[in-house]
């Protein structure tokens, strides 16, 4: 019925429509499944095509349930600033949240500033960072967006975070048969940028574990 | 990024443990059974289903089609079955509404190969005007019901299913919910069979005709049926027990997932026992020995105390003196889906457990919303922005089901009154023929087909006052780009020739309908000119807004529009283009107008409508150009 000789971890990937948390929540799956793990994953959506929240849930070895509990992830892969904090009540103390610093403004705040229904402001990212923080210590803010550009291409941002969540050694699995598994079956002309945007996480994801 | 990582292991000829999500684990049971008919029509958190077996079913040798609405898929799949082929079709919980005519008979008739209706239901409303309990179909409509928890009942029941059908002649609902449908889980594959069953119908008009005569006797043979499928499920695998406590859980569907849960997490296997409902009718002697191994019972279920009232009447029937708890105890509420944190709860008042800890929320930022909204460069948009400028806000507008529903609310106000598939149309009627005022009508082309052609009729019959603006995209968009019998003119596709040219033109004027205006939205004189025609005109008439959605168009041209830029110089900072067009694209920062060059496709709406020019397109040199 339980199986405890197996390490049970809870990923939570939030962001908007369009930046790959499907996506990135998918490959994880696949990869953690075809090295032998037991997963279960689950996405939260809603009706949009582009720019609506979006939360994947992956559960490694947790068993039967896809849903993700209050306070039980223990890593948040938050790729926008203000979904990081949307996920707030799925953090705990014991969470490890990478949090990216670069916004994804919503529309509807210029709605809100030309029809007077609050200032139309997007958050002040410092403040989201402290919600974040006031929930757990172990928050590393990274400018994944910049990183991904660096490497050469925006759209590789949820490469960045699969780097963080595997540089942290928070996976039950080994990093180098993981990527192995995943560059394998990329089209050849994404493998680099998606190899240099991964590395580059892989070494925030690190610095998580020695601080 | 876009790694594909696509290995879908559902054509694997060999079984073997798999990671399915749950809507690609019915289609593997459905493989497994070796389906040869499958019809639907898409529907969120159903889609999938459909979509991945209209993948594969070429190599798989399965008759497969888009139908136009649910209705004829159920129908055309029932004729599949009584030919003696597998068939399957899919569809959301509404779909299965829309059915119902032909979906309450055919257990009467009943099926000779088997027959397995997956109708997704979709507690919360999260894409869906209601929440429904289909369940309530097995005793309604005597349908036996599989109730899946996980991506493995999905396979497992789907597989069964077919069997079971044949067997009590009775075709079968499969009814996961949203997170049973987007949730992957592991799967036991099973093999794939290697022959396909000869296919052929005998002619026995009586077995096949429920006129009065015959129907009564069906009847009676349905009594029988239903009792004989209580007695195979009774022998199947889909009620597992667990626990050897005395305190009693029942538990179905997802909220089966979430109860094994709380039990895992609490460490509870000593003092409860927990019982799976996977299907209905529920067989009795499930019931009877659970009730002997438990004091009292907890039932942990979405939507409505089905399964807990029929415990209840089982226990009242038997004169057995036992608690039942549940949503009528108030252990759980009726709306909405049920959550782990639900599940802990009810399980923790059952078990007199300290009450959960409340979880200290730690000062929030207010965060902004994100609601869905029209895409930038939606055709949509524009042929609202143009109705409103010609029809006013004194018009009523009667949206319907689709992208378009997005017109609701500011700015674009498009959508007044909203039902169900093709109730445009019929509510126009409706509101013209006691306001007696002309009133507007917004239905998309895959809508239109699937019931908004018959409304049409009926509103030339009675020559109601109404404009019926036919917003056609080439494409059924809002569920996941499946073909609608219009994608044909999509001038992006290649299509064959056969099938090329099917015209929403044709059909209206067929019906009657005198004054029809074809029109490209984005050219501003001919939807302009045309609206204005319509609106002075009597009777029903109809404007159809040509132009392929945006996003399906840029995914098969691989290319979008250039960009359009604001000059701060020019711009007043007036609003207009944000108070009128609501474009995702156009942002406001402290103040400053700006376009999101990435997000924003070059439809030049916000352009042409700028009082001062300030909106140009980003020429490749950086600098703005002229606007056209």
């Amino acid at each position: 019925m339980q199986n405890n000789s197996a390490v049970k971890t809870r990923i939570l990937f939030a962001g908007t429509g369009g930046q790959g948390v499907l996506t990135a929540a998918s490959i994880l799956t696949e990869t953690l499944v075809e090295m032998g793990l037991d997963v279960v994953s689950s996405q939260l959506h809603g009706m949009a095509q582009r720019g609506g929240s979006v939360q994947a849930a992956v559960l490694v070895n947790c068993g039967l349930s896809s849903a993700l509990k209050n306070g039980d992830a223990d890593v948040v892969l938050g790729l926008e600033p203000a979904e990081t904090a949307r996920a707030l009540n799925s953090m705990s103390s014991k969470s490890v949240v990478f949090m990216n610093s670069t916004p994804i403004l919503p529309f509807v705040l210029g709605q809100e500033y030309i029809h007077k229904k609050g200032d139309g402001k997007y958050p002040e990212v410092s403040d989201l960072i402290k919600d974040v923080k006031s929930k757990t210590s172990k928050v590393s803010v990274i400018d994944a967006t910049e990183l991904a550009e660096k490497a050469g291409e925006k759209k590789a941002l949820n490469m960045v975070f699969l780097g963080c969540l595997l540089g942290s050694g928070l996976l039950p699995c080994n990093m180098d048969e993981f990527w192995g598994i995943i560059s394998e079956k990329m089209p050849p002309k994404f493998k680099e940028i998606n190899t240099k945007a991964f590395i580059s996480g892989v070494e925030i994801g690190k610095q998580q574990v020695v601080g | 990024m876009g790694a594909s990582t696509k290995s879908i292991k559902l054509l694997e000829k060999k079984g073997s443990k798999a990671s399915l999500l749950g809507n690609n684990a019915i289609v593997r049971g459905g493989l497994e059974a070796g389906v040869q008919f499958f019809s639907c029509y898409p529907g969120t958190p159903s889609s999938e289903v459909a979509d991945t077996t209209a993948k594969i079913s070429r190599e798989m040798g399965i008759e497969f089609e888009y139908s136009v609405n649910e209705k004829i898929a159920v129908e055309i799949a029932y004729a599949a079955s009584l030919a003696g082929a597998r068939s399957m079709c899919s569809m959301k919980h509404l779909g299965l509404m829309s059915a119902g005519d032909p979906v309450s008979t055919m257990p009467y008739v009943g099926v000779e190969a088997g027959m397995v209706i997956v109708s997704a239901g979709d507690p919360s409303c999260l894409t869906s005007p209601n929440e429904q309990d289909q369940r309530h179909l097995n005793k309604f409509l005597y349908y036996p019901i599989f109730d899946p928890a996980t991506a493995d009942d999905a396979l497992q029941m789907t597989k069964y299913a077919f069997e079971f059908s044949e067997k009590t002649r009775l075709p079968v609902i499969m009814r996961p919910t949203t997170r049973v449908c987007h949730s992957t889980g592991m799967v036991e594959m099973g093999d794939l069979p290697s022959e396909k069953k000869e296919v052929g119908f005998t002619k026995n008009p009586q077995k096949y005709v429920p006129i009065p005569v015959n129907a009564r006797r069906m009847r009676v043979e349905l009594t029988q049926r239903m009792k004989l499928a209580e007695e195979l499920l009774g022998e199947s695998n889909f009620f597992p027990r667990s626990g050897s406590g005395k305190k009693g859980i029942i538990a179905s569907g997802v909220a089966y997932t979430y109860a094994h849960q709380v039990i895992d997490d609490l460490n509870l296997w000593d003092s409860v026992c927990l019982q799976q409902i996977g299907a209905y009718p529920i067989p009795e002697k499930i019931i009877d020995s659970f009730c002997t191994q438990v004091d009292d019972i907890l039932v942990v279920e979405e939507l409505t105390p089905f399964v807990e009232e029929w415990v209840s009447l089982y226990l009242f029937k038997n004169k057995i003196q036992k608690d039942v708890f549940g949503k009528l105890s108030n252990h759980f509420p009726w709306e909405f889906e049920s959550s782990p944190e639900l599940a802990e709860k009810g399980i923790r008042a059952f078990l007199n457990l300290e009450e959960m800890e409340e979880v200290e929320e730690a000062p929030q930022t207010e965060l902004p919303a994100r609601p869905p909204v029209l895409c930038p460069g939606c055709p949509h948009r524009t042929s609202f922005h143009m109705v409103n400028k010609v029809f006013g806000k004194k018009t009523v507008y009667c949206n319907d089901i689709g992208c378009y529903t997005l017109g609701y609310g500011e700015p674009l106000n498009a959508c007044d009154m909203l039902l169900c598939m093709g109730s445009s149309i019929s509510q126009a009627s409706g509101i013209s023929r006691v306001t007696k005022k002309r009133t507007v009508a917004y239905i998309g082309d895959s809508t239109f087909f699937h019931s908004g052609l018959p409304a049409l009729a009926n509103a030339v019959q009675a020559n109601d006052n109404i404009t019926v603006v036919i917003l056609d995209n080439y494409i059924t968009a809002m569920t996941g780009f499946q073909p609608s019998l219009t994608s044909s003119n999509n001038p992006d596709i290649e299509v064959k020739a056969e099938l090329a040219h099917f015209s929403i033109e044709d059909a209206v004027k067929g019906v009657g309908v005198k004054k029809v205006h074809l029109v490209d939205p984005f050219n501003e004189t001919e939807i302009l000119t045309a609206l204005k025609d319509v609106k002075n005109s009597e009777g029903v008439n109809v404007v159809i807004c040509n132009s392929p959605c945006v996003i399906h168009k840029n995914r098969i041209t691989k290319e979008k529009r250039e960009a359009y830029q604001i000059d701060q110089e020019l711009c007043t900072e007036c609003s207009l283009c944000v108070r009128q067009l609501g474009c995702p694209a156009i942002l406001v920062v402290d103040g400053v107008y700006t376009i999101d060059e990435e997000l924003c496709d070059g439809c030049d709406l916000c352009a042409r409508g700028c009082h001062t020019d300030a909106i140009s397109i980003i020429s490749k040199s950086g600098e703005a150009c002229a606007k056209q």
